[in-house]
């Protein structure tokens, strides 16, 4: 029996795997790097850039808080002046807990992974709100270069500690491009802004060590995944059902694989069932097949919104394998 | 082309700062607020076709609307009273328990420029504050809600059957991830929209 990290070189190479991956098995997340602060289930935080987010305790995730007394950035082209890094936690102290984690990985059997959010685009729209944001691309195009450049700066400054305290073989890097029907932005816009920044950021761990760069988007991106390829992403995670996920595996599996396909909106919900779950796995492992995938809850972490759905699609997996292979 | 063409052209791909001066020039050359303003209109309802159709997306839909309410701007003081342009207002929100906003935004957007005026109630909108805008807000044609989670439908359901419960006469429309035509009608929502140029449309139809 392969490891869980030989089986999901297998699945994305195109070789023998012997089971399907399952879900988020092959990483083993450091959640402990100094990564900043991050709102939890009712707690309302300002983090290290000065952005509030706002959890409320009956909700399923946080929000970054945009009236005009909290919004960071205001004013796009006055961006050197109202956006300001963090500083990067570099002391021993702070990255014990992630370096101990790390050590105590075996590397054989899964792949040390970084969890690294938000991304280039979110960071834009935490600090000024989606609106602002968007319409600077356009409005406001060399500012908004300079800004991303500036995030740019900062996720490298970042990589480069993480990588030489952990040395992780995958990055888990979240950045939503879209919505469940379309990308955000054009793919001429992606090109001209993201693409050249994540070229960059992935490149850089790439060429420090880095095996696996697996990035989130919980969306439609089909129209970007071109893009996708070409900055060095090896597996789209959270690839929804609507951009045809047999169809993208055709055509690019051999240059990236696909992680998802089962929509966390349509078995994670307060009324889910066993079934429900055995419903869209089984269609999403037969529909998508052996190679270039992973089955896996559209979600952008090993967990589920709902207790037990995570754990139940998990074990529909495991069958799907001992049929399936 | 004549002034009211280009105003029409450049509402269209969102030259901002070019409006206000074309709309002056379109006033200048004798066309009517009323008749600039229709032009506007038309070319969102195009803008919103082409979002409909995957053809631009959001950003050229955002800075469209805001070139044509640059172009409101100059318009309006010409046309207090006048409200024969006017399909109406119509109250916006996202659900009892749901904090999505972009989505939102973006449909109160278009159905602004498809000549409603807009009240938006924001997120986290119980049923009955619905009702009370309704009340409160004079020429209230339509409803707009709003639902982005599996987990807040039945929330929408509790608004649109709350609205039509008062027996207020206002066609109510829904949109969201999770919807679809089905949930709507299924809901008993008069209307529904999987995008924002569609609500515009489809709110257009609504209050005919």
């Amino acid at each position: 029996m392969l490891t869980k990290r030989q089986n999901l070189m297998e699945t994305i190479k195109g070789g023998n795997p012997d089971r399907f991956v399952n879900q988020y098995e092959f990483m083993n997340l450091i959640m402990e790097a100094p990564l900043g602060e991050m709102a939890g289930p009712g707690q309302i935080i300002k983090n290290g850039w000065g952005i509030t987010f706002s959890w409320p305790a009956d909700q399923l995730g946080g929000f970054p808080v945009h009236d005009e007394e909290h919004k960071v950035l205001k004013d796009i082209t006055d961006w050197k002046n109202q956006v300001k890094a963090p500083a990067v936690a570099t002391s021993d102290e702070a990255w014990a807990a992630a370096v101990a984690h790390a050590n105590a990985v075996d590397r054989n059997e899964e792949f040390v992974t970084a969890f690294v959010a938000p991304g280039v685009f979110e960071m834009t729209h935490h600090l000024m709100s989606m609106e602002d944001a968007l319409m600077a691309l356009y409005e406001e195009p060399e500012d908004m270069h300079d800004l991303i450049d500036y995030l740019v700066d900062y996720e490298l400054a970042y990589a480069k500690e993480l990588i030489s305290r952990i040395h992780p073989d995958c990055i888990f890097h979240h950045d939503d491009w879209g919505s469940q029907r379309s990308s955000f932005v054009s793919p001429e816009m992606f090109e001209e802004f993201f693409l050249p920044a994540y070229k960059k950021i992935y490149g850089f761990y790439k060429e420090n060590g880095v095996e696996l760069i697996v990035h989130h988007s919980d969306s439609y991106g089909v129209n970007l995944v071109p893009f996708m390829i070409e900055m060095g992403i090896d597996i789209w995670q959270g690839v929804m059902t609507t951009n045809n996920v047999p169809e993208l595996i055709e055509k690019y599996g051999q240059q990236m694989t696909f992680m998802g396909a089962i929509d966390s909106g349509v078995v994670d919900f307060p009324g889910w069932t066993p079934e429900i779950v055995a419903e869209y796995t089984e269609k999403a492992c037969k529909e998508c097949g052996k190679l270039y995938f992973i089955p896996n809850l559209t979600q952008g972490l090993n967990f589920s919104s709902f207790p037990g759905v995570y754990e139940e699609t998990t074990k529909v997996i495991d069958r799907l394998s001992k049929e399936m292979f | 082309m004549s002034k009211i063409q280009e105003v029409k052209a450049k509402v269209e791909i969102g030259k901002t700062k070019l409006i206000p001066g074309l709309v002056q020039e379109a006033l200048d050359e004798g066309n009517a607020p009323g008749e600039i303003l229709q032009a506007m209109v038309e070319s969102m309802s195009v803008v919103g076709e082409k979002f409909s159709s995957g053809e631009i997306f959001v950003p050229e839909m955002l800075i469209a609307a805001k070139a044509m309410s640059k172009g409101v701007d100059v318009l309006r003081p010409l046309m207090a009273g006048d409200t024969s342009a006017s399909l109406g207002t119509c109250i916006i929100g996202t659900v009892a328990g749901d904090l999505h906003d972009i989505g939102k935004n973006l449909v109160s957007m278009m159905i602004e420029s498809a000549g409603f005026t807009m009240v938006d109630l924001g997120v986290d909108v119980p049923a009955e504050r619905f009702v009370e805008a309704v009340k409160e807000n004079e020429n209230v044609t339509l409803v707009a809600c709003s639902g982005l989670l599996t987990t807040t439908m039945p929330a929408l359901k509790e608004a649109v059957q709350t609205i039509k419960a008062s027996g207020l006469d206002v066609k109510v429309i829904v949109g969201g991830a999770p919807v679809t035509p089905e949930y709507a009608a299924e809901i008993g929502a008069d209307g529904f929209a999987p995008d924002a140029g569609s609500a515009a449309v489809k709110a257009k139809e609504l209050v005919a």
